[in-house]
């Protein structure tokens, strides 16, 4: 990378730019860069010409071939859903999980095991907070694990979390993360020729990537606050063309309208809906609301999952057949609408794109 | 030259004195019942001597709220037949202005003089003001002293005449005065324990109609000007070219001339009543002469007074003309009027003026330091100074804010926070207490699209000093801002004056101090009050504070570095070499270069941080801000501050 000044351009570029995916992940690495409220700023600019900040950011260019073969080993067949290895469907089997997750359960079934198992010593989690941002967890035990299930809607920077756990002396960390997140953990995992210093994602073995269409703006807590009063929120979903918050009341359900004008504008530069780098991706199956989507990218992957179910904590079965097209259908939808915008002139570019991922974008993803 | 020298009872004695010492003696001398200050550059000191002389002269010594009370409590003292003295600076004067007029219409009983200190080149002010612009308006007196001796004579023949007019009077000190020093000759000192009543058949009563009265006066003191012996001339009987000059100028003309060998030839006028003027005295000179040049700091107010007067006796002194600061010829390198004078620009002044060659000595500096070069030093922040924190937590909760909050500073030592040491945070800075009303003015402009938070920051003796006026209006109005008073439990900046916040008063007697936090929850205002310290933690309190609508308060409680390390008994605070990475971090070396605590620096043989324990004072606020914790307290604990 050539770029001088990275700090000062990421301030310019991302963050004040509104292009800030708000992973958390700049946060820590130096004194100047902190979070509050969800929101990322640099406190004082630091003037320094490099910047691991600028490097490890999910929106500074990318080469996602790059970072295809560097995860993978290879360049991507689908263009729709990444290097996978397999997609299934999959549900917990522990009850406690299970009933505390979001649909199948799946993701806390997996962090669980990792902390439980030694696999990982913590799993970078994010803890719901009642009406307001949620908050980054280290979780080490299952019971923490467990007091993170559930899924959050706004985009939280909780990988700043990281930095700060991995300084503590921990290793062998679990992430589950949005697809922004796992993006910039594998950039900075990517970053081999600078030295340990502040590379915390080398500490990070496995990661659990979430699916993600779209993340809210903080305002959302301030909107729901108004619709739920007093009462203390317990969860909240977008099953299809409404979301429901469950709160110790009831259900309130919310117009899919409502929503949508929370949407962060940078969600809309986004590519990657089904966190293609991670080990696992897990997601809605936007129809058995007992299941997962469970996509197993890499080997690492494979290996835990193949453990997870020995151990019996998780089933899988097939992805229904006819299921498949529907789900590609809408990654590949959004790739386009990213792809089309920036060919209008708007939107963020910061992907860089060879012609065969272009190609196959338009082409539909599958079968390359 | 020290306090001692105040308690030396041996008349006829010359002791060495400051000029601030010289005003202390005098007073006694002149048998001084009752002083009141607020703390202000260059005459800070000559309260405090009083209030340490208290119990030994009978005396009542006070640091008042702000100036408008300290010469309201004056003239009181004055009234019930006690000789009293208010001591200000040239900004101080211009808070009590309201009160001070009025005093002067109404007229006074006992003798009553005010010490204005002025400070020429602003060395310990926001800006340079002459003051004696001001008394003129007040229609009374100005004494301006050249020397300490001077300044002694002067405060006791101001209490004379102050009590003779029944009209307060002016003593007019600058910084080179007060704190330069000289001989001084001591009289009795004083220990009148005089019995304080207020007259039943007295009034004292603004009047427009006692405007006539304050002329009468003046014209009385015009008169008595004349024979004054602190107006003074000395060179040739009929020298073509005099020059008129008052306070140090006075002391420089001389010294010039003498420079440039024009002894015989020019002479020097020395105003020690510069209001009203001694009009024979100077006419009788100026009619010898063929040109005047003034030498005067900051304002031509002797020029403009001087040239009036001219005017007006025309036919007996033409043909003359007048050099000085509205001619261009008496100036410094930034143009008449601006900062200091010194014996070297009277020089250059007077050689300008007739047309002489500056001879050679003159391109030297006539005052040769015989130190070696001190190196410089920045304005900043002392090391473990609490406004440090308190400045990069705000800076920090405004940045997360990222509405573009606007910071209002005030007058205080926190003034640093607009160079380097605080970031340069604030965007406005005028008189104390103005952060707050301007961010009244700011808190209430939402309906015209503003949509900034606002944040004004006052120290806790300028939030009793003028502070709490601009927070009843906004309790009033419901203003939108937060205020933030840096409460470091003492006035910092001036010395370390008691404020009605302490538990001590000026004479060391032990007092109930006023928390901040009981007035602003006497308003109803909410108040939060938080240890800078904890930056992290402060951070998040400004942070919440400012999502919050109206009026809030937070208190940032912390003693000032300085009064705390004397008492501290803080572990030492180190930087383990082997964990900081130096250059290699990505801080940017924070705590040397960013957060520029002076005790933080760094080691270039090793390249890495380092303390510099001498000058530590063990806040350990760095402790917490080293992105490696390579900061270290001895034994391990973050002990209770």
């Amino acid at each position: 990378m050539e770029q001088s000044k990275m700090p000062l351009r990421l301030r310019q570029e991302v963050m004040e730019s509104g292009n800030c995916a708000r992973c958390g992940l700049c946060v820590g690495l130096c004194p100047y860069i902190k979070t509050m409220n969800e929101r990322i700023a640099f406190i004082h600019d630091c003037n320094r010409e490099d910047g691991t900040c600028y490097r490890v950011c999910p929106r500074t260019p990318t080469n996602l071939s790059d970072l295809d073969k560097q995860v993978f080993g290879k360049e991507r067949a689908d263009h729709g859903l990444g290097n996978y290895l397999e997609i299934l469907y999959a549900r917990s089997l522990n009850k406690d999980l299970a009933q505390a997750g979001q649909y199948g359960g799946v993701v806390s079934t997996l962090a669980a095991y990792m902390v439980e198992s030694g696999e990982s010593q913590a799993a970078v989690l994010t803890k719901r907070q009642n009406n307001s941002p949620p908050t980054p967890c280290l979780a080490r035990n299952r019971e923490e694990v467990l007091s993170c299930s559930g899924s959050n809607y706004s985009a939280s920077p909780t990988l700043s979390i990281l930095n700060a756990g991995v300084r503590s002396g921990l290793e062998k960390l679990t992430i589950v993360g949005r697809p922004c997140q796992i993006l910039g953990l594998r950039k900075m995992q990517a970053l081999t020729e600078r030295s340990e210093h502040n590379m915390s994602a080398k500490k990070v073995d496995f990661l659990i990537g979430l699916f993600c269409f779209w993340s809210l703006e903080t305002e959302i807590y301030t909107y729901l606050r108004g619709k739920t009063g007093s009462a203390r929120l317990l969860r909240m979903d977008i099953p299809q063309n409404y979301g429901v918050v469950t709160t110790e009341n009831g259900e309130i359900q919310i117009p899919i309208d409502e929503l949508r004008a929370f949407i962060r504008p940078t969600c809309q530069s986004c590519f990657d809906p089904t966190s293609e780098f991670a080990d696992v991706s897990v997601g809605s199956t936007e129809y058995d609301p007992e299941w997962s989507t469970l996509i197993i990218r890499s080997t690492r992957g494979q290996e835990i999952v193949n453990k997870v179910c020995n151990a019996g904590h998780l089933e899988t079965k097939p992805y229904p057949e006819e299921r498949l097209p529907l789900l590609l259908n809408a990654v590949i939808n959004k790739k386009k609408r990213v792809l089309e915008s920036l060919s209008n002139g708007k939107g963020y570019e910061y992907l860089e794109l060879s012609s065969d991922y272009t190609q196959g974008i338009e082409e539909g993803g599958v079968g390359r | 030259m020290s306090f001692m020298s105040l308690q030396v009872n041996e008349p006829g004695r010359s002791v060495l004195m400051t000029g601030n010492e010289a005003i202390t003696r005098g007073a006694i001398e002149a048998g001084l019942s009752f002083a009141a200050s607020y703390p202000g550059s260059p005459t800070s000191e000559i309260l405090a001597h009083l209030g340490r002389l208290a119990n030994e002269h009978n005396l009542y010594a006070e640091w008042s709220v702000n100036e408008k009370v300290a010469i309201e409590e004056a003239a009181a003292a004055s009234f019930a037949g006690l000789r009293s003295l208010c001591i200000v600076k040239q900004n101080g004067l211009n808070v009590a202005l309201d009160s001070l007029v009025s005093i002067a219409i109404s007229g006074i009983k006992a003798g009553m003089v005010l010490v204005v200190g002025d400070d020429p080149g602003a060395h310990s002010s926001t800006n340079e003001e002459d003051s004696r612009l001001l008394s003129k308006v007040v229609h009374i007196p100005i004494f301006e002293p050249s020397t300490p001796e001077e300044a002694k004579q002067m405060t006791l023949a101001a209490y004379e005449l102050s009590e003779n007019l029944k009209l307060p009077v002016t003593l007019r000190c600058v910084t080179r005065i007060s704190h330069a020093s000289g001989n001084v000759t001591l009289g009795e000192l004083q220990n009148v324990n005089k019995q304080a009543i207020f007259a039943k058949k007295d009034r004292y009563v603004t009047n427009a109609a006692l405007h006539q009265l304050q002329e009468v006066k003046l014209a009385k003191i015009r008169q008595i000007a004349d024979t004054l012996p602190f107006n003074t001339y000395k060179g040739p009987q009929n020298a073509k070219t005099v020059i008129i000059a008052s306070g140090p100028s006075a002391l420089y003309a001389p010294e010039a001339v003498n420079a440039l060998g024009l002894d015989n030839e020019v002479g020097v006028l020395k105003l020690g009543m510069t209001w009203p003027l001694p009009e024979k005295f100077l006419l009788e000179h100026m009619k010898h002469a063929e040109r005047v040049i003034f030498i005067e700091e900051i304002e031509s107010f002797n020029e403009d007074n001087v040239m009036a007067l001219a005017a007006q006796h025309i036919s007996e002194i033409y043909p003359l003309e007048f050099y000085g600061q509205k001619s261009g010829h008496v100036t410094g390198p930034k143009g008449p009027g601006v900062g200091e004078m010194d014996p070297d620009k009277v020089k250059q002044s007077i050689a300008r003026v007739l047309g002489v060659e500056n001879n050679q000595a003159a391109e030297k500096p006539s005052l040769k330091l015989e130190t070696p070069d001190v190196p410089v030093r920045e304005m900043a922040f002392c090391a473990g100074c609490p406004h440090r924190a308190s400045f990069w937590a705000m800076k920090s909760a405004v940045a997360l804010d990222g509405r573009n909050a606007v910071v209002l500073g005030d007058i205080g030592c926190y003034s640093l926070a607009l160079r380097r040491t605080g970031w340069a945070l604030p965007q406005t800075m005028h008189a104390m207490g103005s952060s707050a009303g301007i961010a009244n003015g700011l808190g209430k402009l939402e309906r015209f699209g503003f949509k900034q938070p606002v944040i004004a920051v006052v120290g806790d003796s300028t939030f009793f000093h003028s502070t709490i006026p601009a927070l009843v209006n906004a309790r009033y109005t419901r203003a939108n801002f937060l205020l933030v008073v840096l409460d470091n439990e003492t006035t910092a900046m001036t010395g370390h004056q008691p404020h009605p916040g302490m538990s001590k008063n000026a004479m060391g007697e032990i007092v109930e101090g006023l928390q901040i936090e009981e007035v602003v929850k006497g308003l109803k205002l909410p108040v939060v009050i938080q240890d800078p310290y904890d930056v992290k933690g402060t951070t998040e309190v400004v942070y919440k504070l400012l999502q919050s609508e109206g009026t809030k308060v937070l208190v940032l409680s912390q003693a000032c570095a300085l009064v705390a390390a004397k008492a501290s008994t803080r572990p030492r605070v180190y930087i383990d070499q082997e964990q900081c990475i130096g250059d290699s971090c990505g801080c940017n070396r924070f705590c040397s270069a960013t957060f520029t605590c002076p005790a933080t620096i760094w080691d270039p043989k090793k390249g890495k941080a380092l303390i510099d324990e001498v000058v530590c004072n063990r806040c350990q606020v760095c402790v917490s801000l080293c992105p490696q914790g390579a900061i270290k307290v001895e034994g391990g604990a973050n002990l209770d501050r």
